[in-house]
């Protein structure tokens, strides 16, 4: 029988989006062997998908493509991606992961990322990564600056036709790859496990995800970026150039029918940096955003919200009651005025944008005795003095997987992880990974 | 990899089986789709509405696969007619 591969490390960091990616960052920097377990087949996490960040209006890209460089080329830092955590326990003074490396069906020793593989494809598949409005293949890599640059096979979409393997230079597709299990030891782990939005799909009201020119948020990043799935902002539909684009702001926060009570906290400035970037774009179009209330609470926000008023950007205050298929591929909403009479309107728009809220992206029961909070969050056990200590010692929490942040809050918060972690291993008798 | 064991390959082809028979099934449909498309776009731009009117598609689905023959280099986007741009197929492809 095959022994278990055991690797020991100072620190392990789950998640490689930009919290994870920071705390890794950090502790390399201070000589300790860091491993980064990353779900996805390539690190980044949300963050390398977005298309600006507020209130900078700095290309996300250009900050998170350097720290996934470093990450990758750092002495002190192993990536593991395409990888899940089984279960994570503390015996005899060290933590114990164990991992399993799900199968690329591609050897990455030998795969050079040329994408040949990917152009003789003929199977299309929808994809995820542009909020599937444009088309994969079977085999892909996930987007031009994944880190790593390695082409995974979508088996359950593979025809099994053998094109790949014919034109591959290095002889690296592996059909017959298996899940492979290993184990990671190390003295400390910061917890940087991310967000996922509120389904689209939940609130009837809504369409229920089924109304075509009713996105998401996330997916209305994809189309603002320039390497988005059309390359210019136009809707799902038809193609159509959008001359009116509507905001629902708190579609999946502030809302009790979906379990959600609480404010995603992100939702009003990034519905805000899209409309300005959609009024840069799309100069002549009507930009709407209908509102509860605006939290613009950090630096530079409200600033931000006034620029945005003074644009042109038309903000009302209203709650969003229904929406319905229009016309001509158009959407309909039907909201209620929060100002003035309060009166029940009927309103049209070519494109409708749902601000979801975050909810978290995993779930630590049955795999670490970590607890989590009402809200389904990782518990914070000190969170005013030490917002990143767990219930579980040498474990620190960082970014969302702690509740909704945006992402200035989610890099201080991961430095500061990291510096609990680095004080757990200073403060530790038996010394650092060989 | 060298080249797979034809023995090994064919128990890896009845494990997948409905995997791939899914997917062959799918490239069948695709490939009708890509060809009614393209053959639209090959003498004159087209917007997404009228290739869809034309070949008798949806519109989404049209948009859909001229996104992705855009990505893959074989159509290319050529001038706006009123709310829509227009696309044709890339001679040099």
């Amino acid at each position: 029988m095959k022994e278990t591969l055991r690797l020991q490390y100072d620190a392990l960091v789950i998640g490689g989006g930009i919290a994870g990616l920071q705390s890794a960052l950090d502790l390399a920097d201070q000589d300790f062997k860091v491993a980064v377990i990353e779900k996805d087949a390539t690190i980044g996490g949300k963050m390398i998908r977005l298309s600006k960040v507020f209130p900078t209006l700095d290309c996300a890209s250009c900050i998170t493509t350097p720290k996934m460089a470093a990450a990758a080329h750092h002495d002190n830092i192993d990536l593991f991606t395409y990888c899940e955590v089984n279960s994570l326990d503390r015996s005899q003074g060290r933590l114990k992961a164990s991992i399993t490396q799900k199968p690329r069906y591609v050897d990455p020793d030998k795969c050079i990322g040329c994408r040949q593989c990917e152009y003789q494809c003929p199977v299309y598949v929808p994809d995820q990564e542009q909020g599937g409005f444009n088309l994969r293949k079977a085999v892909y890599i996930p987007f031009s600056n994944a880190i790593p640059q390695l082409a995974l096979i979508d088996v359950e979409h593979c025809a099994l036709c053998g094109k790949c393997a014919k034109v591959c230079p290095t002889e690296a597709i592996d059909y017959f790859q298996q899940p492979e299990d290993f184990v990671i030891e190390a003295k400390t782990a910061v917890l940087a496990t991310g967000f996922k939005l509120t389904p689209m799909d939940q609130k009837k009201e809504y369409g229920q995800g089924q109304i075509p020119n009713v996105i998401s948020s996330l997916q209305m990043e994809r189309l603002l970026a320039p390497h988005g799935p059309y390359q210019r902002v136009i809707r799902p539909s038809d193609g159509k150039e959008p001359d009116s684009i509507a905001y629902v702001q708190c579609a999946g926060s502030r809302d009790l029918s979906l379990g959600i009570s609480y404010c995603s906290r992100v939702c009003c400035m990034y519905a805000i940096k899209q409309a300005m970037l959609l009024s840069g774009a799309l100069p002549l179009a009507d930009i709407t955003i209908y509102y509860m209330d605006i939290r613009a609470f950090g630096k530079g926000y409200e600033q931000f919200f006034q620029n945005a008023k003074a644009m042109g950007i038309e903000f009302v205050k209203a709650k969003v009651g229904r929406i319905e298929q229009g016309e001509n591929h158009n959407v309909l909403l039907r909201i209620e005025e929060q100002e003035g009479d309060g009166r029940v309107v009927r309103r049209e728009h070519d494109l409708v944008v749902l601000s979801l809220g975050m909810v978290p992206d995993w779930n630590p029961a049955g795999i670490c005795p970590v607890g989590t909070g009402d809200d389904a969050f990782i518990k914070c056990v000190r969170p005013k003095l030490a917002p990143t200590l767990t219930e579980m010692e040498g474990v620190f929490v960082a970014g969302v997987a702690a509740g909704p942040k945006d992402i200035v809050d989610t890099i201080a918060e991961a430095g500061a992880a990291a510096m609990e972690a680095s004080n757990y291993l200073n403060s530790s008798a038996s010394g650092r990974a060989a | 990899m060298g080249k797979p064991d034809k023995e090994a390959m064919k128990a890896l082809r009845k494990q997948r089986k409905a995997y791939i028979d899914r997917a062959q099934q799918e490239m069948k449909k695709q490939r009708k789709l890509i060809k009614a498309i393209k053959e639209q776009i090959k003498d004159e731009p087209k917007t997404v509405p009228r290739i869809a009117s034309e070949a008798k598609l949806q519109a989404d689905q049209v948009l859909l696969y001229v996104a992705a023959l855009r990505k893959y280099g074989q159509v290319v986007e050529v001038d706006k007619d009123g709310d829509y741009f227009t696309y044709k197929l890339d001679a040099e492809a």
